[in-house]
């Protein structure tokens, strides 16, 4: 889909919502023909307007036969199957390449290209005296493939976990086509066809209404907001969105039947639009992508300046200009830290990995880290932060409000079970109930298992199968004679019974309703197993509990019953449910029940854990304001003690106008106000209140809200789960979706999913990402320390003409072997402070690698071991007869291949290939150099203010053994047995492994005292130059 | 974060750049005030201090342990190198080639030996190693007797070459068609080239290519001897007037004149047969002369 297209997509949407946003606005004005030509698709939606017999006109369908088989093959083949496209997954050469082009790589392709270069001006030059350079130009872009193929592969298999959710089960769909019912799979369906929906159902397509009995329908997949709908034949409201007489796309049906007509099918259904509104949205840069290309810029910017001071200094000593411009290429690929590439990949994944473990599988391994970055997180309520799923909550009944157990395991307290009222209460509650489970689930707890009915009424079953126990055998002993379903003028549902005792030949008549109508009908409360006059003390009573649970968010019913007189209503007595012929006034009052879809067990705390780790969480939601407020309360996301404008002017009892709005910390906004907010208003409400509740927004207002955070320099997470949510989820820097409530296009959307719903696996995202931020931060040091001591042979070699004292093979061996799994074993390092206790990052402050950390590991800790392996290196070539003030402008003389007796400073007289040797002994001597010091150097880096002492020498054993990995390995490389004339390794003498170790003591000692200095003195030079 | 990801314009980047260079709001020239640039410049300067000294001190160290005389190791020294003169390369291997008729040509080679055997001038040796050697013998001496606190040095002469000495044809023979070719072993202190039976090494030449081409070969002195009596090399320091023994070839050429020779130096602990030492222990070169 084009851009273009997509815009124009937001607009149309937009004016379904009747919303006019200023920039879209503008955007209006520059595509006027498009949006005539989305004016025209609006269009298309007035099926709700027109009557059946111009429906049917316009479908060329039968509201009695339906389509005719044929012409639905037509208009299948015109239209395409009934089916959601998948957004256009790109192709997996495309995903590769994408692999190969971040911003190391970029450097890297850029370094082997200057290998090239140069091998072929030495070419050129007919001087070619070593493949180096074409050696490192490949190593370079084998380095680059190589990682590509591993991060693909990594990517490759979260795609594959993710792709094993979806759902394979293809939907089934009652049609009726010439005049016949038939059972077809939904993809088959076309425009005009005529489809019957029944309770349980998912609507295969956006549907006209036609006929109904009590067709409700949730509408949660497209507003995110589970309240059952009515959906009835007549036309209520000119929006399609609101009117009664459509059904749309992949909502579900509760109760009732329907047939309609097919009016929208596939990518064309509202849903199928919102869909594709995500699939618009551009994919943002995920925060490490950004940090590594500041990383490279540095690098780059210090490779650059110091083969340009080079250039010059060779200049000056008189080098030729080819000569010098040699030595500035060769420079700048040795800043290129070779190994760094895999460290990262193989970092990112192995937290990817760990992520996996706790459910949260990564779509893009660079995602792993945003979590820990996020500042903000914008959280979907239903689905997400609750269980989706009515449950009870409360009951009033003996005038005490009593909590039920919400927990979705039943491990919460119950309420004491031991009054007369109780047992009235939930006798009720069990008969005047139309709910049933589905069969063949007797093994699945009670929470989980499947109901046909609507949700209050699935809520109330299930309450009462946990209390009471066996409500199918319980209904069964209380044989119902006479039943009258809820409608909306009465308000209420009533059944009668035969008692259990079949000595007792009374009836029993039961109601439920809501609260206010139940109560009319009432002349008696029963309280502690009493029947009380109902007078005016009850009914204050009454409303007060009433307003206290309808204050929680919760949805109260009113519950009633009363004993037939057995001489009015005898056995056999012929009820009649349409005439009423019974009283259904002057009952007794037994309690309320109020039910909530309550939070997730382990979400408040989760939700506490993000606040303590200075992540702000924002609800957007499209449900109610009060139930939003409510849930919200309840998890956390409203503390306790915060209070709206609304709220500070109850209690000081003024109008709203006069409360200062910065004394406000909570805010409810709904997505009516905010369609009325610019967007400078929304920032400045974002900015005012950090505790804010979003409700009955629509899925652009949740864009908008997002995009409003992202401007406010906020990095945000979404989470979500629905279709409604999908574009969020994209636009977000990480979006989270739900593995198993989860739409598929909301998982396409997002870059993270928790396979098991769990909102905490967020902080387990945070946590880890924050610890990888720090650990990477800790490989990069380490890696780029090194580089110094790599180069400084080399510029020495230009300057001073000594014999090449580290050859490139070496280089490359330190980089990409005996390092590798030192720096990957810093990200197993714990964390050194509780960084869930730590604000998240600041993004334009708090960089990934900083001038401090690059400066100190360079122009420090570097040159240290530089110091060291020019120490290690005299020590060698003194030893074997070369003096350090001889080896000084011996270059010339050194590297001369016609030269066979050459004199040393004992007079003895070398061949060329002996002094190869010893130069091959200089590149081990330097390399063990190296070696010895970055086991230093990786140790210290396991903290960066702690002292190693506090957090401990072998808490780390994976980077314990990446030691005597890189020891093993190195004895291997410097004693194997034909090395030398492979690798350039020279098996050296035992001692002079020994040289380097006092600059590696010296190291530490260094470090320690650095860190003492930042540990005592926070905030003074010492901390602001040294601490990275 | 949408602020981060902006496309700045090329002239926003100046302008921060020019921001970053000085910022007169904190009184910041590239990030730091200057205040804090004498800072940090003084502590780099002390960093940079300690090291070098440290450096210096472990360099010193070093020296210090180190003997002027004998070489800690000489890991790298088993088996001495050889090589041959003139020391004409062409393709990283020695070419002789030269021109008979032409005297530039030919010129050129005998010039070469002449500069190479100048200092081994019978009068010059005479005067600087006043010894009086015993041949076959190894010249081993544990003490400091000669002047200075050093060792003698057994003198080579130059007119111990015989016919390719330089002396009797100033050409070496590149005239005509038997050129001379000088073989010289490098030196190794403390090495003693060991035939088992107490025999001095001496020069074996071969030809590898062109059998035809090579009619005879003399040694100079007699059988291509390196003498015993100027082994051990002691060092530069201890002998500073030593000059290594040489081995002239006089090779006859023929129909084509030219050949591929290989010449090794033939002692039990020589070694010269690794393939990635091309010059120990043996020397290969080419000889041709044009006409």
């Amino acid at each position: 889909m084009s851009k273009e297209n997509s815009y124009d997509m937001f607009v149309e949407m937009d004016k379904m919502d009747g919303e006019m946003d200023v920039k879209i606005k503008k955007k209006k004005k520059m595509k006027k023909k498009e949006k005539l030509e989305s004016m025209k698709r609006e269009m298309d939606i007035d099926d709700h307007e027109l009557s059946i017999e111009d429906l049917e006109m316009k479908y060329s369908t039968s509201i009695t036969k339906g389509l005719s088989s044929t012409l639905a093959q037509q208009i299948l083949e015109r239209d395409g199957p009934n089916e959601l496209k998948p957004p256009k997954g790109t192709p997996e050469y495309v995903k590769f390449a994408r692999q190969l082009a971040g911003g190391l790589q970029c450097l890297m392709w850029v370094a082997a290209t200057i290998c090239f270069i140069a091998f072929g001006i030495l070419c050129a030059k007919g001087e070619l005296s070593s493949y180096d350079d074409l050696y490192l130009a490949i190593t370079l872009i084998a380095v680059v493939v190589v990682t590509g193929c591993f991060g693909y592969y990594q990517e490759f298999k979260s795609t594959n976990i993710i792709a094993s959710f979806k759902n394979l089960v293809p939907q089934q769909a009652l049609v009726i086509r010439d005049g016949q019912k038939n059972q077809i799979n939904a993809n088959m369906l076309v425009v005009g066809d005529l489809v019957e929906i029944k309770g349980g159902d998912r609507v295969p397509a956006d549907i006209r209404i036609i006929t109904a009995q009590g067709c409700k329908v949730d509408n949660s997949s497209l507003t995110g907001e589970s309240e059952p709908q009515t959906r009835s034949p007549e036309c209520t409201h000119e929006n399609p969105l609101e009117t009664r007489n459509i059904a749309f796309f992949s909502t579900t049906c509760l109760e009732g039947v329907a047939t309609g007509v097919i009016i929208n099918t596939g990518d064309r259904t509202i849903i199928g639009r919102i869909a594709s509104l995500a699939s618009g949205v551009g994919n943002e840069k995920t925060p490490i992508a950004i940090e590594i290309e500041h990383f490279v810029d540095i690098i780059a910017g210090l490779a650059i300046f110091f083969g340009f001071s080079f250039f010059v200094v060779a200049m000056f000593i008189g080098y030729a200009f080819l000569e010098a411009m040699i030595f500035f290429m060769a420079i700048v690929v040795a800043y290129v830290p070779e190994g760094l590439l895999a460290t990262v990949t193989v970092c990112l994944s192995l937290t990817a990995k760990r992520l996996a473990s706790k459910n949260c599988v990564v779509k893009n391994l660079e995602a792993v880290e945003t979590l820990g970055s996020t500042s903000v997180i914008c959280s979907d309520k239903t689905g997400t932060l609750t269980q989706n799923r009515m449950t009870v909550a409360h009951l009033w009944f003996d005038n005490m409000i009593h909590a039920a157990d919400t927990t979705e395991d039943q491990s919460g307290q119950s309420f004491d079970q031991s009054s007369e009222t109780w047992r009235a209460l939930a006798r009720v509650a069990s008969l005047c109930n139309r709910a049933i489970f589905k069969p063949n689930q007797e093994s699945v707890p009670i929470p989980k298992r499947m109901v046909v009915g609507d949700a209050s009424e699935t809520a109330l079953l299930k309450f009462t199968e946990l209390t009471i126990g066996n409500i199918m055998d319980y209904r069964a002993r209380f044989k119902k004679v006479c039943e009258v379903p809820f409608n909306s003028t009465n308000k209420f549902q009533l059944s009668i019974h035969e008692l259990e005792d079949p000595l007792d030949l009374r009836y029993l008549l039961v109601m439920k309703g809501a609260p206010e109508r139940i109560l009319e009908r009432c002349s008696t409360i029963l309280i502690k197993g009493q029947e009380l006059p109902l007078d005016e003390q009850w009914r204050e009573a009454f409303q007060t509990a009433y307003m206290d649970l309808g204050g929680l968010g919760e949805r109260v019913l009113g519950f009633c019953h009363i004993y037939l007189n057995d001489k009015e209503f005898p056995r056999g007595f012929n009820f009649d449910a349409d005439e009423m012929n019974f009283p259904t006034s002057g009952l007794c009052f037994a309690g309320l029940i109020s039910m909530i879809d309550p939070p997730r067990a382990t979400v408040p705390d989760a939700v506490m854990k993000c606040r303590t780790a200075g992540i702000r969480v924002v609800m957007v939601t499209g449900d109610h304001p009060i139930t939003a407020k409510a849930i919200a309360a309840n998890v956390g996301i409203i503390s306790e003690g915060s209070e709206t404008v609304e709220d500070i002017a109850n209690r000081l009892r003024i109008p709203v106008e006069q409360v200062r709005k910065s004394d406000a910390r909570a805010c409810v906004i709904n997505g009516g106000q905010l369609k009325d907010m610019s967007s400078d208003e929304l920032d400045d409400a974002l900015r005012t209140h950090p505790e804010m509740v979003f409700a009955r927004t629509s899925p652009q207002q949740k864009l908008i809200i997002v995009e409003s955070c992202q401007r406010l320099g906020s990095i945000v997470a979404v989470t979500g789960d629905g279709v409604n949510d999908s574009p969020a989820l994209k636009k977000a820097d990480i979006g989270v979706a739900m593995g198993i409530a989860g739409s598929d296009a909301a998982k396409n959307a997002a870059d993270m999913i928790l396979l098991d719903d769990n909102f905490a696996s967020i902080v387990t995202g945070v946590e880890q990402g924050r610890l990888i931020f720090d650990n990477l931060k800790k490989s990069i040091a380490y890696t780029l320390t090194k580089n110094i001591p790599e180069l400084t042979p080399y510029l020495i070699y230009i300057t001073v003409s000594v014999p090449l004292p580290l050859g490139c093979i070496t280089i490359l061996f330190i980089e990409l072997a005996t390092d590798i799994f030192p720096s990957v074993s810093l990200a197993y390092e714990k964390a050194e402070s509780d960084i869930m206790h730590l604000k998240p990052r600041n993004p334009r402050r708090d960089r990934l690698v900083n001038e401090a950390l690059a400066v100190y590991s360079y122009f420090q800790i570097g040159a240290i071991q530089s110091f060291a392996g020019f120490t290690d290196y005299f020590t060698a070539m003194a030893q074997e007869g070369w003096f350090p003030l001889l080896c000084v402008g011996l270059r010339s003389q050194w590297e001369n291949v016609e030269l066979q007796d050459l004199q040393d400073s004992y007079g003895q007289e070398w061949t060329f290939n002996q002094r190869l040797y010893q130069e091959y002994t200089c590149y081990t001597v330097f390399f063990v150099s190296i070696e010895v010091c970055q086991i230093s150097d990786v140790l210290i880096r396991k903290t960066r203010r702690l002292s190693l002492f506090q957090q401990g020498f072998f808490r780390n054993r994976v980077l314990l053994s990446a030691i005597v990995f890189q020891l093993c390995l190195g004895n291997l490389l410097c004693y194997c047995p034909g090395m030398p004339n492979i690798f350039n390794f020279m098996p050296i003498r035992v001692q002079w492994w020994f040289v380097p170790l006092p600059y590696g003591i010296l190291i530490f000692v260094y470090d320690e005292i650095r860190k003492l200095g930042v540990r005592r003195h926070p905030g003074s030079w010492w901390d602001q130059e040294l601490y990275y | 974060m949408a602020t981060l990801k902006e496309k700045r314009t090329c002239g926003q980047r100046c302008e921060d750049f020019g921001r970053f260079v000085w910022n007169s709001e904190n009184g910041t020239f590239m990030g730091r005030t200057p205040l804090r640039w004498v800072y940090i410049s003084l502590y780099y300067v002390a960093f940079y201090v300690v090291m070098t000294g440290l450096f210096s001190l472990a360099i010193y160290v070093l020296m210090y342990t180190i003997d002027p005389y004998v070489p800690m190791y000489q890991d790298r020294l088993k088996s001495p190198g050889v090589m041959v003169w003139p020391d004409t390369y062409s393709d990283e291997q020695v070419q002789i080639t030269y021109n008979m008729s032409n005297k530039q040509s030919w010129g050129k080679m005998s010039q070469c030996l002449t500069t190479f055997l100048k200092p081994y001038n019978d009068t010059t040796q005479k005067q600087i190693n006043p010894c009086n050697c015993t041949t076959g013998k190894y010249f081993i001496q544990n003490t400091y007797n000669a002047p200075n606190h050093t060792k003698y040095a057994c003198p080579f002469l130059q007119s111990m070459l015989g016919n390719c000495s330089g002396i009797s044809d100033p050409s070496f023979g590149y005239s005509g068609s038997q050129p001379c070719v000088i073989i010289k072993m490098n030196r190794i202190i403390n090495f003693l080239p060991n035939n088992g039976t107490g025999l001095a090494p001496y020069v074996n030449c071969t030809v590898l290519e062109g059998q035809e081409n090579v009619r005879s070969m003399e040694y100079y002195p007699t059988n291509g001897t390196f003498d015993l009596s100027y082994y051990p090399y002691y060092g530069r320091k201890a002998q500073p007037t030593y000059y290594n023994p040489l081995v002239a070839v006089k090779i006859d050429l023929v129909n084509q004149r030219t050949a591929k020779m290989h010449c090794r130096v033939m002692a039990n602990n020589i070694a010269y047969e690794s393939i990635h030492e091309p010059y120990t222990g043996r020397v290969v070169f080419y000889i041709q002369a044009l006409s």
